[in-house]
């Protein structure tokens, strides 16, 4: 039983920042394949659709916070709150990047012929943002009570 | 399941097909449209070039009998499997079927028999059935048919074609629904380029040209002796 929940804890560190690293991937291949579209259709304004791809990116720089804040020697006692709070906090960048970059394909797309838009029309992505951001700083929060090896916290 | 980057890409490259009575002519060339197009699966193209030929006019031949033009339309509902894309189709479809009823009644026709191919979808039979009611009982389905019969009657080709093709288009807008980046989407816009397309060319002088396409159609070879005649 033991070693469940070390091999759980061990899966909560790592957790964050893979499932980080796939949601900015799928993102910014979401947000990558809008803006090769726009660009076959717009005569400028390349650099603004690049820098969207980007966005979705942010995630995996989470994660690895997120990882590095959780990783400690992995005990019986702290193996639970490790997974739970590793594996929630990286399916939430996950969905993030996800759905962050198809909120940026919509961006490329609305805004390619009507670049006045462009500012407004990311804020769809910056809302999605928020809420990771929120995940990430309560991941951090709940993770200074995790008992340390040893049964301090 | 096909890749959604294609769709994405797709789609982004591709100008808006908005403000119908307002735009002359399609966003892009059918060239350029052909063009992008070109990164569909092969089913998927397939299924985009059974839906344009059941329903734009440019791929059905004058020759084609009615039995023929629904027999077609009756493939591209079989084979094609997005749901979706099948009512999109039938929409489409049916709104010709009114159309042709209240243009046979116009002319004085008597209502099709049991059993006669004439037109495609769900009220065929009640259309034959209530052929003397104004709207043939369809107006709570087709709240537009009464304004329709009117424009008929007294002649004015342009409105009702403006009529019919917002209908037409109101409806795919409805079926795309929340298709925003897949092959629902694809076909939406490509139905809306050929609505664009045909309302462009009653503005110009393609117009004239079809007409003339289907002077020739309808003499025959006697086009060939009127020219002969005029020399």
């Amino acid at each position: 039983m033991n070693e469940l929940v070390l091999a759980l804890g061990w899966i909560g560190i790592y957790s964050p920042m893979a499932l980080g690293a796939i949601g900015s991937s799928v993102g910014c291949s979401l947000a990558g394949a809008a803006a090769c579209g726009a660009m076959l259709e717009t005569e400028s304004g390349y650099g603004r659709f690049i820098g969207l791809v980007a966005l979705p990116s942010s995630f995996v720089i989470y994660g690895i916070v997120v990882m590095f804040t959780l990783n400690r020697e992995v005990t019986p006692e702290n193996g639970g709150a490790l997974f739970g709070i590793g594996l929630f906090a990286g399916l939430a960048f996950l969905y993030s990047g996800i759905w962050q970059g198809r909120s940026c394909a919509d961006s490329i797309n609305a805004s390619k012929e009507k670049p006045e838009i462009f500012g407004l029309s990311i804020a769809p992505a910056a809302i999605i943002e928020g809420f990771a951001v929120f995940a990430f700083v309560f991941a951090l929060v709940v993770s200074a009570g995790i008992p340390a090896a040893g049964g301090g916290s | 399941m096909s890749d959604p980057n294609v769709y994405i890409m797709l789609m982004a490259s591709l100008p808006s097909p908005e403000a119908l009575f307002l735009a002359k002519r399609p966003p892009l060339s059918r060239l350029k449209l052909d063009r992008r197009l070109r990164v569909l699966r092969p089913e998927d193209a397939r299924a985009l070039k059974l839906t344009e030929q059941a329903l734009h006019w440019g791929e059905i031949p004058l020759t084609m009998t009615d039995e023929e033009i629904v027999a077609r339309a009756k493939t591209a509902t079989r084979e094609i499997e997005s749901e979706t894309v099948r009512l999109m189709i039938r929409d489409r479809l049916e709104i010709r079927t009114c159309m042709v009823a209240l243009r046979r009644r116009k002319r004085g026709e008597q209502a099709p028999a049991p059993g006669t191919v004439w037109g495609f979808g769900r009220w065929t039979s009640h259309i034959a059935r209530n052929w003397n009611e104004a709207t043939f009982r369809l107006e709570n389905v087709f709240p537009w048919l009464r304004e329709a019969d009117r424009l008929l009657k007294d002649g004015d080709s342009l409105p009702l074609q403006r009529l019919i093709l917002e209908q037409a288009w109101k409806r795919v807008d409805r079926r795309r629904g929340q298709h925003q980046y897949d092959f629902e989407a694809v076909v939406a816009y490509v139905i809306k380029w050929n609505i664009v397309d045909r309302w462009g060319r009653y503005n110009n002088e393609e117009a004239a040209e079809r007409f003339e396409e289907l002077t020739q159609a309808a003499l025959g070879e006697h086009a060939n002796l009127l020219e002969e005649g005029h020399a």
